[in-house]
């Protein structure tokens, strides 16, 4: 493992083979050198001695800079071996961009824009609709018959039930390009496993899903669905056999296969550039937003709530509005049994700061350094780390973080399934029960839109037994 | 009895109506007993130019007179008790305005769009087209309809949210359905809750036990499941009677173009926007409109609302696709079409599968949606002047095509509209390469996974799918 850390004594770092790599850093962080073999020298940076100042305006921040950081968060913190592939992928990501058949406007844009567009109109369905909920936006009306307009951006309606195809048909075709024809993945309930078995059907390439044993068995169905998809799904023992160590054996099988394999993750976790990767190929959901914002009410959401588990729908609905200031930015995360049982997944509301699966972020460690398993009730916000980039907005105070217990989910999952007829996922469910605690604060008319992130018939079995119906 | 109470509840076989019409409609009337209607329309029949004016005039005089009468030729009318006569010439009125009223269609326009998700994408199938190709790139092309993406996975959810908003509209306060599969229960419990309806679903309590999943999300979405003895046509006998029984207050949605007139014509209406989509689309995508249609025929609510824009365009060929089952011949199966005679069932004539006493036979396939031992009026009416053509594709068939398209494609089909898929297996070879066929795939299977997990266990001679 080709990492160094020179730090002063208040640093702790333990790194083992077999471990999730995880460090703890103190509040005051230390200055520390970066050591990176192989392609490029040691650089050495300074960290902020403070917290960054809040009055910076996010514009003058790079999101992320040319390191791959988010701030201090993000980076690269990879086995020697995968260096190559990452700066690979981000060259190919970036040089396409120059490609001018495929040039569109500003900023980075998508390998053959023409073919991905097709794609996501076709295959996926998009635009997913900016959906007003009347029932829902009467529910939340005050006494004197005021309060917010509640819109719901339908990323339940895509094929495949989710918002994780986006991502999944973006790297596919990324990983043609580049001629990759094996694609891995890790998946906890099946979700991303389901969507990049999908894209590889689709796409014709060979896929291997890595799952826990323990996941597989609560999901058999969705494993008979991937490999009837056409997918080699293999189970992985170790640790507690569940996500975070099926995240750990793909990377392993990353590092060894890296000339033809591509691996697909599944959100704005991971070694840049996948961060910024995952949330530019999720952006087309704030973007749709804007332009639909704009034709139904002539102007701009005021607030925007998203739940977080890695933190790829969030991302893919708040990019487009993060230099809108006038936009609030809600990230709602699971507190599951509550906050304060230790059985949550409330990363950034409870966790420190260390490196997971090769970027620093917030993530849910003990005192050790060894990771916490989380719990949620829904499968796809039980991650305990968080996109890089999420912990550099709360850090900045760009967006806020709060969370909602599975109790609380499990009654917004119910809500919404009777008053709109549309059963949210139980992911969704948790940005859905925060509107109880958001919509009373809010004045008249304020428009919020909520990113209705997948849809729920896979948790009806879950949901069942507590709703007693 | 009264002849049309009774024709609520069992089949009845008339001996050949309208003897002036025979000649015309070129072959002779069944009589009660025994005929065996000729099953499949021949793939190299000819369309004689006289033969496509008389069908045109055909569709053209139906379609004028259809209001009035609710006959689709001799198909389709109003056998229904007197108390619900007066019940359903107000419905006829209250839907012809809505048709033509440009508030409801705004509303309906917006919900389709944004609650159910319209457009749906007319996809290209590129693996799908590339595996029906000759080895030398010659083949047809194969697009795919996708009304899997639909809000509650398939075609249903037009139909429903139409229905409960116009009645809604008439003032009605609850709404009664009937379900086999589950899909329309669960697309009208949807609708209903949306628009804060109450919602009564009644089903069989066959198919409450094996569809316990969407038994449960129609819990969920509020609605009121009730279970009957028997199956589906139990329970549309049951729904018709609940309705019959407080006509102020109840609304009976119907999941399908069957029913007394003007149920076939109103479902077929708010089906129609598939055919409209797919036409635009078409143009767009290839300059051109489609040369073959395909589409599973159950009742037949999703093959009409494919079908029926195209109707008169001699040039694009209709293809229904039903269910064989376990055999169309000496198996149990439900090719109301390829094998039933003509009867009335529940509220119009149709085809339907009886046997010499005029009993309903008990229908079966894979695919529950297509377990309906009627069909369409105005289906049969199609097809009996040849207009569309009939074919058949067994379980095992369907189950093949739901791994194929799963495989080449990312899409897992309903078993339902695996029937249509299945039937390109016989249809691609005989067209000229380049022929643009559409495929309506009128749901998404996630419903039927566990069918499929069954199936495949079995297929391996009962050894457990090790993990």
């Amino acid at each position: 493992m080709a990492f160094a850390a020179s730090s002063s004594s208040a640093a702790t770092a333990r790194y083992s083979a077999q471990s999730d790599l995880a460090f703890r850093i103190p509040s005051n962080p230390p200055k520390f050198a970066p050591y990176i073999s192989g392609h490029t020298p040691p650089i050495s940076c300074k960290m902020a001695a403070t917290a960054v100042d809040k009055e910076l305006n996010a514009e003058a921040l790079q999101r992320p800079d040319a390191f791959g950081r988010f701030g201090r968060f993000g980076g690269k913190y990879v086995p020697e071996t995968l260096m190559a592939a990452l700066t690979e992928l981000e060259a190919a990501f970036n040089s396409l961009a120059t490609d001018h058949e495929f040039q569109s406007g500003v900023g980075l844009v998508f390998v053959s824009r023409k073919e991905l567009d097709g794609i996501l109109k076709d295959y996926v369905g998009r635009d997913s609709p900016l959906y007003f909920a009347e029932r829902l936006t009467e529910h939340y009306k005050r006494h004197d018959g005021t309060g917010p307009h509640v819109y719901l951006k339908r990323e339940d309606l895509n094929h495949t039930g989710a918002h994780k195809i986006n991502n999944a048909v973006a790297q596919a075709l990324l990983a043609k390009r580049l001629g990759k024809k094996r694609i891995i993945a890790e998946t906890g309930a099946g979700q991303h496993g389901v969507a990049t078995a999908t894209v590889c059907a689709r796409f014709g390439l060979e896929c291997i899903i890595y799952m826990g044993a323990q996941d597989m068995e609560r999901q058999a169905l969705n494993v008979f669905r991937m490999r009837l998809l056409g997918a080699e799904v293999r189970a992985v023992h170790s640790g507690t056999a569940t996500l975070k160590d099926a995240t750990s054996e793909a990377i392993r099988d990353w590092v060894t296969n890296v000339e033809t394999t591509h691996y697909i993750l599944g959100s704005v976790a991971g070694p840049h550039p996948y961060p910024m990767m995952v949330r530019e190929f999720h952006k087309v959901i704030g973007q749709e937003t804007r332009k639909q914002a704009l034709e139904k009410w002539g102007g701009k959401p005021d607030v925007i709530v998203a739940c977080i588990g890695g933190g790829s729908n969030a991302m893919g609905i708040f990019h487009e509005f993060v230099e809108d200031e006038d936009v609030r930015l809600i990230g709602v995360e699971a507190a599951g049994f509550g906050l304060d049982s230790g059985k949550h997944a409330a990363t950034l509301t409870k966790g420190e700061i260390g490196v997971l699966h090769g970027a620093m972020s917030y993530l849910l460690q003990d005192e050790d350094g060894q990771i916490i398993e989380p719990h949620s009730i829904s499968a796809g916000l039980d991650y305990p780390g968080v996109g890089p980039e999420h912990s550099f907005l709360k850090d900045l105070g760009r967006a806020e973080y709060h969370s909602i217990t599975d109790e609380e989910a499990l009654e917004a999952f119910k809500r919404l399934s009777r008053l709109e007829g549309i059963i949210p996922a139980l992911e969704t469910s948790h940005a859905l029960a925060y509107l109880e605690k958001l919509c009373p604060t809010l004045p008249d008319g304020t428009k919020v839109v909520l990113n209705c992130s997948g849809r729920g018939d896979k948790d009806v079995n879950t949901a069942i037994n507590y709703l007693k119906l | 009895m009264n002849l049309q109470a009774l024709s609520l509840h069992h089949a009845i076989s008339f001996p050949s109506l309208n003897p002036n019409n025979s000649t015309r409609l070129g072959f002779r009337l069944p009589s009660h007993r025994g005929f065996k209607i000729a099953s499949v329309m021949s793939p190299q029949h000819t369309w004689t130019q006289t033969w496509k004016t008389d069908v045109l005039h055909l569709i053209d005089e139906t379609e004028e007179s259809l209001f009035k009468t609710g006959k689709f030729g001799r198909f389709g009318g109003v056998f229904v008790p007197e108390t619900l006569v007066t019940c359903l010439n107000m419905l006829l009125s209250e839907f012809s305005f809505c048709l033509n009223d440009p508030h409801f269609q705004g509303e309906l326009a917006t919900a389709l769009r944004d609650y159910v998700g319209r457009e749906t994408p007319l996809y290209f199938a590129q693996r799908l087209t590339d595996h029906y190709n000759n080895g030398r790139g010659e083949g047809p092309e194969i697009y795919l309809k996708r009304e899997d993406l639909n809000h509650g996975g398939a075609h249903k959810i037009n139909n429903a949210i139409a229905q409960a908003m116009l009645a809604k509209r008439m003032g009605r306060r609850s709404i009664v359905a009937a379900t086999g599969a589950g899909q329309h229960g669960v697309a009208t419990a949807a609708a209903c809750a949306k628009l804060d309806m109450e919602c009564t679903i009644i089903m069989g309590d066959v198919d409450v036990a094996r569809q316990s999943h969407n038994v449960r999300l129609m819990k969920l979405l509020g609605a009121q499941v009730k279970s009957i003895k028997g199956s589906f046509k139990d329970a549309t006998s049951e729904a018709i009677r609940e309705w019959v029984g407080d006509l102020e207050r109840k609304y009976y949605l119907a999941g399908t173009a069957v029913g007394p007139h003007p149920c076939p014509a109103m479902v077929r209406e708010f089906q129609s926007v598939i055919g409209k989509e797919t036409r635009k689309q078409a143009m767009e995508k290839w300059g051109g409109k489609p040369d073959v249609l395909v589409a599973c025929v159950g009742s037949g609510s999703n093959a009409l609302g494919l079908f029926h824009e195209f109707v008169r365009d001699e040039d694009v060929r209709l293809i229904g696709v039903e269910a064989a089952g376990t055999g169309i011949d000496g198996g149990t199966h439900s090719a109301t079409l390829a094998k039933g005679e003509i009867g009335v069932y529940h509220g119009a004539m149709t085809y339907l599968l009886q046997d010499d006493e005029g009993q309903i036979v008990g229908p079966h396939s894979v695919g529950v949606g297509l377990e309906y031992p009627g069909v369409s009026p105005e289906l049969s009416f199609l097809r009996d002047i040849g207009r569309a053509e009939i074919h058949t594709v067994t379980d095992e068939e369907a189950l093949d095509a739901y791994a194929l398209l799963c495989r080449l494609e990312g899409i897992c089909p309903a078993l339902e509209a695996s029937h249509a898929l299945a039937h390109l297996g016989k249809l691609c070879s005989t067209l000229p390469s380049g022929t643009k066929v559409v495929v309506n795939c009128s749901g998404r299977g996630d419903k039927d996974i566990e069918t499929v997990f069954k199936h495949q266990q079995q297929k391996s001679s009962g050894e457990l799918i090790s993990f």
